[in-house]
């Protein structure tokens, strides 16, 4: 393949880590607007949902137009379909913390309960599966899949427990049902953003060694 | 003991020129209807393989082929073997399309039959003639001009013909080194699309330095680098997660 092609792949890459950062940066962001009851933060959260809509969209366009014009191949060709696959993962990820920021605007005025459980904790384990899943495809090394599915196992058991809580809670005050059922809701988007950081983890594997092997 | 699931075999393959070493060790199975590519950059070996395949290789007087070739289980270098029996079993195609041009388009798919003294009769001549033709895809483009020369022809339908002329011998195996390197992408297309009726009948070992071709027309593919086979297996797989590093160099460019 010419060096052309190499040279715009990289570009991609770039594009796609660019991508990478805005996603993990709503969600990050949203948690930090939830735990401040930070309203104009959620707005700014809201409002780069179109800017993610579009990068995923181009670049989708970008690596289909890649395969027409050099047929990649190989490990080349693992990129791309890595490529096309996790700006999927990213974008739903930078949706949720849209969806979580949509909250926090429905939330404003009321005070936290429990400390907002162990949302914030959850939300650092999650946004640090990305960030290795990220730096991973950027330096093109393969990740551990057996501590990934760990880290996974205790997002899982997070999501438990803070069900189980805001259960308690909701038992004990009926008035505290709509803030922690939105607390449980968080709890799962969360839980899925550590499950798209596996299936990132799976992609980037595959592109680095052309072995497949299961993260969940 | 004949083996019935491929087409080819080579075992401890070694072919030179004078002291230079070609093609080494090599062990390969070409399995039975189905289309084999030979990918590797120019100067690997595999149009050397290819001729070996047929015998046609010995007419080159410095070549040497030591091991075994086995067609249809059969080792075609035993002492003994015919070479001219062993090229009626593997029709040839080259790079450039070669009909006979002072031959017309009838003739040129009837010359090997009359040669072998393989027909009876006239009627028989003309069925075998139209029956090559309706093979190679190209009766329909040539049925009214059976009478004229293959200048009149374009480069595709002329490689058709060529690939005709090896069909009308009814070969068992059709060996083609770059069969479309000089013929436009719609020929190219047309070829392509025949190897898919062809492979129905007949194993196809397709010699190409063009990977995207391998890609899009093999069943299996063999990358050959400096006369080492670096490695066999299914074409999608080969092409998506090659085994062997090399091949993977090969396929991304990184190896010149």
């Amino acid at each position: 393949m010419s060096e052309k092609f190499h040279r715009k792949l990289s570009d991609l890459k770039e594009e796609v880590m660019e991508m990478g950062e805005l996603a993990s940066g709503m969600l990050s962001d949203s948690i930090t607007a939830l735990k401040n009851q930070d309203i104009e933060l959620a707005d700014s959260v809201i409002s780069k949902k179109n800017k993610l809509a579009e990068m995923d969209e181009d670049i989708e366009e970008k690596a289909l137009t890649f395969i027409a014009l050099y047929q990649p191949m190989a490990r080349d060709m693992r990129t791309i379909g890595c490529i096309l696959k996790i700006i999927t993962y990213l974008a739903r990820i930078g949706r949720y913390g849209k969806d979580i920021a949509m909250t926090v605007k429905e939330l404003a005025g009321e005070k936290h309960i429990g400390k907002l459980v162990e949302i914030p904790y959850m939300a650092e384990k999650a946004e640090e599966m990305i960030r290795d899943a990220l730096r991973a495809f950027e330096n093109e090394t393969a990740i551990d899949a057996e501590a990934f599915i760990s880290r996974d196992d205790e997002l899982d058991s997070l999501r438990y427990s803070i069900f189980r809580e805001c259960l308690t809670y909701m038992m004990e005050d009926p008035q505290k049902i709509t803030r922690c059922s939105h607390y449980i809701m968080i709890a799962r988007y969360l839980e899925r953003c550590g499950d798209h950081a596996c299936k990132m983890a799976e992609k980037i594997n595959y592109m680095v060694t052309g072995k497949r092997m299961e993260i969940k | 003991m004949k083996s019935l699931e491929y087409a080819i075999e080579t075992r401890r393959l070694n072919i030179s020129y004078g002291d230079n070493r070609v093609i080494k060790d090599v062990d390969m199975k070409i399995p039975k209807k189905t289309v084999f590519a030979l990918m590797g950059p120019s100067g690997c070996g595999k149009s050397t393989m290819l001729r070996a395949f047929n015998r046609i290789l010995e007419l080159n007087k410095d070549a040497k082929v030591s091991g075994e070739i086995r067609l249809f289980g059969e080792n075609i270098y035993a002492p003994g073997v015919d070479p001219t029996e062993v090229r009626k079993e593997t029709g040839m195609v080259f790079q450039y399309p070669n009909p006979f041009p002072h031959l017309t388009v009838f003739e040129n798919v009837a010359i090997g039959l009359k040669l072998n003294k393989l027909v009876k009769s006239r009627d028989e001549l003309e069925d075998r003639i139209h029956w090559a033709l309706e093979k190679a895809a190209l009766l329909d483009e040539v049925r009214d001009r059976l009478k004229n020369y293959p200048s009149e022809l374009s480069g595709g339908q002329k490689q058709r013909l060529v690939i005709a002329r090896a069909l009308a011998m009814k070969p068992k195996i059709l060996l083609m080194d770059e069969p479309t390197a000089n013929i436009d992408p719609i020929g190219t297309r047309k070829i392509e699309e025949l190897l898919f009726e062809l492979k129905k009948d007949y194993t196809i070992v397709l010699v190409t330095h063009s990977p995207p071709q391998a890609a899009r027309v093999s069943d299996h593919v063999g990358f050959l680098y400096l006369g080492d086979l670096i490695e066999v297996g299914k074409t999608g797989k080969i092409f998506e997660s090659p085994g062997s590093e090399l091949t993977e160099k090969y396929l991304t460019g990184e190896l010149i």
